[in-house]
């Protein structure tokens, strides 16, 4: 890259930081953040064209900036993308299967009792066979969550995985199954997936005749409908009974996905759950979803993106608060993601990262400094480097912690949210000067370790190492084997771990040696002796790993230059998720001087001045009123505050609200058309404009949501929709 | 409709069998050589016709309807009267008749009501049969004539009949020449329209039904046999403008050993499950008569019956019966109980936990339910707002206030005391109430009142925990709980825990109404507040049932006006709501009143938590 | 079998006689005060005199108003050949006009060998009747309409009728309208402009023997080996055709197969039954439930079920209508919540519950008191 005014910028920004704490470097970068942040043309307009010449090597230099931003964040978002996606797959990868092997059993039920002729099976009476052969093959999905977004892709994805393995496949859901389409609705939707004509005349004899027609009778029809609870009960009952009508000529299955287990029992009456024979499956719960897409996305060092604590807690929250759908999950971290490029300069640099990260870290090092060089000073390179060995670091203790966490249901979310807390670690790290003396020791009982690191009490860190302190000797071989497994780039770690595994296998020598049935209840009911040693070991795993978090659990934001990896800002975050019109509205509608930037409005803001927008008159009207506002006495207030301002009005043009201009002029032109109407009129006809307007005003509250429209009880009334705010 | 597994039917499953070894062949030579002929209206393709005994041995019970049915059907070519049969499900009415039409082998057309959905699809499905026409890919699957109304129907059925009955007498002419049994017998067409009761709701049966039933006399054919077959007896039919009336012909449902011949059938080791049947069937057949539910429940039992024999084939003597029977007895009264059991696919991985869920699952079908953790996952706002529903349409209005005001920790009190006699049978009265009406509806405003305090109640008490363990703190949470309350509420109704009439919560007056049962609700509040509040609010719901009458006195004496401007309500809640719309500043302290609650509630969790 | 057997013979035409309605009818077609006789001389006299004519056709069902009309208009075609051509519609079929008119069409189309457009319009309908109304006035040739279930075309504006009737006023038309009916206030369902237009001519037909088709159940019952019909034949024909009103045939379901309902079906009617008699004006699946459970606490009956199960239960009386809901709509509602009501009086419930074998005694006892 040819060095660049931007360049300059850039490097101008990026010198503090090696040297100054945080603060300093956000407002050094100000001058060149504002400039890119107001790259809306207008605005940059005017100033270049107060002083063009200095300012005018800028202008390209934010474009570029702008540029390559957005190109860093596409290639490292597509990163985080993919790798969601092939997570996701691989939760419901071994479900899938499940499925398909269930089907071909049930095929093969099916089938075994013998396939009807051409004539049988196209014909219109049932085939006389055994009472069961009525019944439908039904694998009930338990998706376990109240939300259903997560789990559309899933069922199309289930169908697509099916079709794969040859069957015949529809995808029916809830909008085919209304109760004003009827089961032609849902027969039609079949049939368009199946026969690919589009009939006027829907009947299952068509389906008949089309699977035996084209030499399809090696693969089941199988009818999948994705939210079972939302279709109208009647007609999915009436289309179980059809279909099961015909189960004994055409092989159908259905696949259904439900909630709760209990779903079919209470939408279907009972003759209709007889002609079903179920079996049930399970979708990876979210939780375990969120898991496997936090490790993707965030604790694997895999797209150099990563967010701060505050963040963390945010997205938790917001998860377990707000929205229970990863979708939801998901777009706030890309929005996490584009806003962190947005404002974060030095950001770019991160898509650079993100292209080579497949080598070591020395290689990365070698990279970095031969691409970085140019730009930044090698202290930046130097600086990087250090973060993504230490994110390394990290990344691989809180796995491990979660490793042992798993034995105790620990969420990686909530692990992930407090292996993120700074303040802990720096905690942490002050009781450490102190007794830095005698450094890791791994003979010690790991309590006043604990005691040592201050752990929360039921933190999920400190859960994890008490699980690991009291652990049955078996699980804790595994726990030490996924640990080495985890910290094979990671050398300090690994060798610990390794002489760690040592004893435990020279301890299980040793019980091996003593007599057999002690060692049979061991776990159960432990012999003094074996609770001994079995301790000591728990106590040296718990040491090792409390010794790991404190050596080696250094969160991203007590590290220097994390500022360009990481995203710390919440409250963006949370204005840009968490939008909240209505709360929004109504704050507009009571401080719209705010926006109209009226000198009479905005000197006195609480009286309601006849000048204002009739609708935030009425809205600041309608707050004196209780839920039910009398139309009548509002209209009065209404007027009183207008009149007045159609007295006076006339000679005040000027800064006025369209309304009453407009309202005015056509005022004046029947002035000016009759001068010799009576005042009496003129009172008639602004009685009908004052109507007009309110009505009008009313209606645009109505539209946006804030007034309800009057019933038929009381028509003289509306209700305010009183609530989000 | 009635499926029983008859000798012929064994003997074509041999046939099925060797048909599915050499399937396509087969399959492919049906589908070419299957040249539409007038053999296309007789049942059976397949060669000679069954004897008389053969159906009668196939169907045990049923001597009496059968003969009654050849006798109304009568020997070749004479004309019967309409022909209505009825009776239960699975009393094999259409098996029965379509057995002895294979029998007679005379043509027939068969359309079930259940299948033809509409008028439309009925009438072109009785044409198409007619006119032998068959819905293929060549013609698009479109059928031979497009017809909707009765009376082009009527004339199409004419036009079809003629020609059907005079090809008919053709080939019986021709038959006295070369005795054939492919050729059909006699010329008379059967019309059998089977599950009639589901034409009353076409279009309220206003023309349809009434058509069918005149059928015979509009079309003056005494070719033309007319069969009905309906679950449900003749009388039901009513319509205003009358008929003359088929001749019934009614099936009974089965007596106990008429269902034990039928278990009986092609069993192999016949003793054995006579054993187990001797066991099952009459505590079963107290409960239900319908063949197919009665097998589903045995085949499942019988399973476990042969569990502890090695060999299928073993012949139980008596004390072998005994054992079988003690070690089956546990598993009998659950399956009694039981109508919809959902096994779960044996799987390598995942059994273990499955089966768990599973138990957890059967075990509210069995009616004895186990409170648990409630099993999907949902997000809190949206089991705030699943509570506050439950409350809503569990309680009566005016308990709102004495629920939910600022004296809220006053029920602790209330609940000490004893319970007043009037006080006893309002409550009484109550649960009848509740009994008749079911959960009741509300409108959006009284679901998000509740809503607000229960949210501010709970997050006075999540503000406490965090003192307590970890500080993922809950910043930025109650104001953006209310934030997308309409989002939650819409997808509560999705999954069907909240019931919605009307179409738009911002125009007209939608009323809500919840439909979980309690203990799902119990469920979602200990999960989400850890069975904190678990002992206060559901207890209030039966509480307040005891103790209705004082607290709705103290709810209307407390009066609630706003004191920026005038204005009065209902509702405490409603109050607060509208004062938090005020402005932001006394936003906090429009949740003051509802403070005090929180020290009681600490109290509740403190014996709770050790 | 033998073809050739003479019982079978005997049979065959039996049952074909009993088939053809209107074989009752000949023999009555001689004496002049028949019904027949008044109708054909009617027709005839205004097919000989060439003017208009209405009559009303009255009836139960049954009664062999169309089976005359049959007869008549046969001898008819056979003393005036190409005099008289008839067109015959059926309230079930064309009550709406629209569809009435084109039928008049098609089958005047028939009658005069003419090309019928299935394109034509209403208008171009109602036009070429009145048009060919005319032709055949001119040429002396009588339509005869048969107008089947006349009070459905009573319904809605009534344009069919009037047209016709209308036509009818004019001297160069020739036309009968027949109306059947089997409401004997046909006429007073028309509107007046029709009414007026309209004869008030009526027929009264008496209504038919019920035994015919008992007859016809005994004849299908006769043993073709002796050929005769024994009077066993007849009673089981009367015990199988019998059963008309609603509440008879239920306590015939619980007679003579009392068998149909199980016993927790029995005791569910029971429950409802004890609800009844304690004045509860309504009463759902819950209430009989806690119903249920107090019989069953105070009895320690064997037979307790869970609920789903009494559920299933009630979903199969329901099938059965042996019980209802009160309300048509409600739908929203879950089941267990709407107002049921019994459909069998306590007298067959008792009755039902005496013939039943293997009836607990609990229930006699409840049902008793």
């Amino acid at each position: 890259m040819t060095p660049s005014p931007a360049m300059a910028a850039s490097d101008l920004a990026s010198q503090p930081p090696s040297t100054a704490p945080d603060s300093s470097e956000n407002d050094n970068i100000q001058p060149f953040y504002v400039l890119h942040k107001a790259s809306s043309s207008r605005n940059s307009h005017r100033k270049s064209a107060a002083r063009r010449i200095d300012l005018s090597p800028s202008k390209p230099a934010a474009a570029k900036a702008q540029v390559d931003a957005r190109k860093a964040f596409e290639s490292v978002w597509s990163k985080i993308h993919s790798s969601i996606k092939d997570v996701l797959r691989d939760v419901n990868t071994n479900v899938f299967n499940e499925i398909h092997s269930w089907v071909c059993q049930s095929f093969l039920a099916i089938t075994s009792s013998g396939v009807p002729t051409f004539a049988q099976a196209t014909r219109s009476f049932p085939i006389q066979t055994h009472t069961t052969s009525k019944q439908l093959f039904t694998g009930l999905v338990l998706i376990k969550n109240m939300e259903f977004v997560d789990d559309l892709l899933t069922f199309k994805e289930l169908g697509l995985c099916l079709k794969s393995h040859g069957c015949h496949v529809a995808n029916v859901s809830s909008v085919d199954i209304l109760t004003k389409n009827g089961v032609g609705g849902c027969l039609r939707s079949l049939l368009r997936q199946f026969v690919m004509g589009n009939l006027d005349a829907a009947d299952v004899s068509i389906l008949a005749s089309w699977y035996r027609e084209l030499g399809n009778q090696n693969s089941p029809v199988i009818i999948i409908i994705d939210d079972m609870e939302r279709c109208s009960r009647s007609v999915l009952s009436d289309f179980i009974l059809m279909l099961s009508e015909w189960a004994g000529k055409i092989p159908m299955i259905l696949i259904m996905g439900v909630t709760t287990l209990d779903a079919p029992r209470n939408v279907l009456p009972s003759h209709v759950l007889q002609q079903l024979c179920p079996s049930k499956f399970i979708l990876g719960s979210p939780a375990e979803r969120m898991n496997a897409v936090v490790d993707a996305s965030l604790v694997r060092w895999g797209s150099g993106f990563c967010i701060g604590h505050k963040v963390a807690i945010f997205l938790r929250n917001f998860f377990l608060n707000q929205e229970g759908t990863l979708t939801s999950f998901i777009r706030a971290l890309k929005i996490a993601c584009v806003q962190h490029f947005s404002m974060e300069p030095l950001s770019s640099i991160l898509g650079l990262l993100a292209e080579e990260d497949g080598e070591g870290l020395q290689g990365e090092r070698l990279a970095l400094s031969s691409k970085v060089e140019a730009q930044t000073d090698s202290k930046l390179a130097l600086g990087l480097t250090e973060l993504m060995h230490s994110q390394k670091c990290w990344s691989t203790v809180v796995m491990c912690l979660y490793e042992a966490g798993k034995y105790n249901k620990v969420q990686l979310l909530d692990l992930l949210c407090e292996a993120l807390d700074p303040d802990f670690y720096n905690s942490m790290a002050s009781k450490n000067q102190t007794r830095s003396g005698k450094g890791f020791e791994i003979s010690s009982s790991s309590d006043h370790f604990m005691a040592r690191l201050n752990l929360r009490k039921g933190g999920p860190i400190h859960q994890a190492i008490q699980k690991v302190r009291d652990l049955p000797a078996a699980s804790l071989s595994q726990l030490l084997k996924s640990w080495e497994n985890l910290s094979m780039d990671i050398l300090e770690i690994y060798d610990k771990v390794k002489e760690l595994q040592r004893m435990v296998k020279f301890e299980e020598g040793k019980s091996l040696k003593q007599d057999f049935p002690d060692l049979a209840k061991r776990h159960a009911s432990r012999s003094p002796a074996n609770v001994k040693e079995s301790k000591t070991i728990n106590d040296k795993a718990a040491t090792l790993i409390s010794t790991m978090i404190r050596d080696f659990m250094k969160p991203i934001e007590c590290v220097p230059y994390h500022e360009v990896v990481c995203f710390k800002d919440v409250e963006k975050l949370k204005s840009a998720l968490i939008g909240d019109p209505r709360r929004m509205i109504q704050v507009d509608l009571l401080e719209f001087h705010k926006f109209l930037q009226c000198s009479c409005c905005s000197k006195h803001c609480d009286v309601l001045l006849p000048s204002m927008p009739d609708t935030s008159i009425m809205y600041t009207l309608a707050q004196e009123h209780g839920d039910l506002i009398n139309l009548h006495d509002w209209f009065q207030s209404f007027k009183t505050i207008v009149v007045n301002c159609s007295t006076k009005g006339k000679q005040r043009k000027g800064q006025q609200s369209p309304l009453p201009k407009k309202r005015k002029d056509t005022n004046e032109n029947q002035n000016e058309g009759e001068a010799s109407i009576q005042k009496f009129d003129m009172e008639i006809l602004d009685l009908v404009v004052y109507r007009a307007r309110f009505c009008r005003a009313l209606t645009e509250l109505q539209i946006t949501g804030l007034i309800r429209m009057p019933n038929k009880r009381r028509p003289d009334c509306v209700q305010r929709v009183a609530f989000g705010l | 409709m009635g499926k029983e597994e008859s000798p012929q039917i064994t003997r074509r499953t041999t046939r099925y069998s060797s048909a599915a070894v050499l399937k396509n062949s087969v399959e492919t030579k049906a589908s070419d050589t299957n040249l539409p002929s007038l053999n296309d209206l007789l049942y059976g393709e397949e060669g000679k016709p069954i004897s008389l005994d053969d159906v009668l041995s196939s169907f045990p019970g049923r001597k009496i309807q059968i003969l009654e049915l050849m006798h109304i059907l009568g020997p070749v070519n004479c004309p019967m009267v309409p022909l209505f049969i009825y009776g239960g499900t699975f009393t094999g009415k259409t098996s029965i008749t379509l057995q002895i039409f294979r029998h007679l082998n005379r043509p027939f057309v068969y359309s079930g009501c259940l299948t033809c959905y509409n008028p439309r699809i009925l009438f072109e499905s009785v044409l198409n049969q007619l006119l032998l026409h068959r819905k293929n890919e060549a013609n698009g699957y479109s059928s031979a004539k497009r017809c909707e109304r009765p009376s082009d129907f009527v004339n199409f059925l004419r036009e079809a009949l003629v020609s059907v009955t005079t090809s008919l007498r053709g080939n019986s002419g021709k038959s006295g020449s070369k005795k054939s049994d492919k050729r059909a017998n006699g010329n008379m067409v059967y019309l059998i329209f089977d599950n009639l009761e589901l034409v009353r709701e076409w279009d309220k049966s206003s023309t349809i039904l009434p058509f069918l039933f005149n059928l015979y006399d509009i079309l003056k054919m005494p070719e033309l046999g007319l069969i009905f077959i309906s679950n449900t007896s003749p009388d039901t039919y009513y319509s205003n403008m009358g008929y003359v009336e088929p001749t019934p012909l009614y099936f009974s449902d089965y007596s106990e050993d008429d269902l034990r011949q039928i278990f009986m059938r092609n069993q192999e080791n016949k003793k054995l499950y006579s054993s187990f049947l001797e066991v099952v069937l009459r505590p079963f057949f107290r409960i239900t008569r319908r063949v197919d539910e009665l097998s589903t429940a045995f085949s499942q039992l019988y399973k476990k019956y042969c569990e502890p024999l090695s060999d299928p084939g073993v012949v139980p003597n008596e004390e072998m019966k005994r054992k079988l029977f003690s070690n089956l007895q546990p598993h009998i009264p659950p399956s009694m109980n039981d109508i919809f059991k959902v096994s779960s696919q044996p799987s390598t991985k995942v059994g273990a936990t499955k089966e768990a869920k599973w138990k957890s699952g059967t075990k509210r079908s069995g009616g004895f339910e186990a409170i648990d953790q409630l099993d999907l996952h949902m997000s809190t706002s949206a089991k705030y707002l699943l509570l506050s529903a439950f409350l809503a349409s569990r309680n009566p209005a005016t308990l709102d206030a004495s629920l939910f005001d600022s004296t809220g920790g006053s029920d602790n009190r209330k609940r000490k005391r004893k319970p007043s006699e009037k006080s006893l049978e309002q409550k009484e009265a109550v649960e009848q109430d509740l009994l008749m009406r079911g959960p009741g509806t509300f409108p959006l405003e009284r679901l998000l009142a509740i809503f607000q305090c229960i949210t501010s109640l709970a997050e006075g008490l999540l503000e406490e925990e965090e003192q307590g363990n970890d500080g993922l703190g809950v910043q930025g949470y109650d104001n953006s709980l209310m934030s997308d309350v309409l989002l939650q509420l819409s997808s509560l109704c999705n999954a069907n825990f909240i019931v919605k009439g009307g179409s738009c919560p911002l125009e007209g007056s939608t009323r809500y109404r919840s439909t979980i049962c309690e203990d799902l609700a119990l469920k979602s509040k200990q999960k989400f507040l850890g069975g904190i509040c678990k002992s206060k609010w559901l207890e209030n719901d039966e509480m307040e049932k005891r103790a209705e009458t004082e607290e709705t006195k103290e709810g209307v004496k407390q009066t609630n006006t706003c004191e920026k401007c005038g204005a009065s309500f209902k509702k405490p809640a409603y109050l607060k709501q509208h004062t938090r719309s005020h402005s932001d500043e006394n936003y906090k302290d429009a949740r003051e009143p509802v403070r005090p609650d929180l020290p009681e509630l600490a109290k509740a969790r403190n014996p709770t938590n050790g | 079998m033998g073809r050739e057997n003479p019982a079978e013979k005997a049979l065959g035409l039996l049952r074909r006689r009993l088939c053809d309605p209107s074989f009752v009818f000949k023999p009555f077609s001689d004496s002049p005060d028949s019904n027949y006789s008044k109708l054909k001389f009617i027709i005839s006299s205004s097919v000989t005199e060439a003017c208009n004519n209405s009559i009303l056709l009255l009836g139960p069902r049954g009664s062999g108003k169309i089976a005359v009309l049959e007869l008549v208009i046969s001898d008819l075609l056979l003393e005036f050949p190409d005099m008289i051509s008839v067109i015959k519609l059926s309230g079930l079929l064309h009550s709406d006009d629209n569809c009435a008119f084109k039928e008049i069409a098609r089958q005047l189309c028939v009658e005069h060998q003419l090309l019928f457009s299935k394109m034509a319009s209403f208008d171009d309908n109602s036009q070429f009747m009145i048009a060919m109304l005319r032709e055949c006035g001119l040429a002396h040739k009588t339509i005869i309409f048969v107008l089947d279930e006349f009070d459905l075309f009573s319904q809605g504006k009534q344009r069919l009728l009037y047209s016709l009737l209308d036509a009818m006023q004019s001297v160069s038309s020739q036309a009968v309208v027949i109306g059947v009916s089997c409401r004997l206030d046909a006429d007073q369902l028309l509107e007046k402009r029709v009414r007026s237009r309209f004869s008030h001519r009526k027929l009264l037909f008496l209504p038919p023997n019920k035994e015919d088709m008992q007859r016809f159940r005994a004849v299908s019952n006769m043993d073709l080996v002796t050929g005769f019909l024994s009077l066993e034949n007849f009673k089981t024909a009367l015990s199988n055709v019998q059963r008309q009103p609603k509440l008879e045939c239920i306590k015939v379901h619980m007679l003579t197969c009392g068998t149909d309902c199980s016993i927790l079906e029995l005791y569910i009617l029971v429950c409802m039954k004890k609800l009844e008699i304690k004045e509860q004006n309504s009463y759902n699946f819950n209430s009989i439930m806690k119903e249920y459970k107090t019989v069953h606490d105070s009895f320690q009956t064997s037979d307790y079920y869970a609920q789903n199960v009494c559920l299933r239960a009630f979903e199969h009386l329901l099938q059965r209508e042996l019980i209802s809901f009160t309300d048509s709509r409600g739908n929203n509602q879950s089941i267990e919540f709407r107002p049921v009501k019994l459909l069998v009086s306590s007298h067959e419930l008792h009755q039902g519950l005496k013939s039943y074998r293997s009836c607990p005694a609990i229930l006699q006892k409840l049902m008793a008191g």
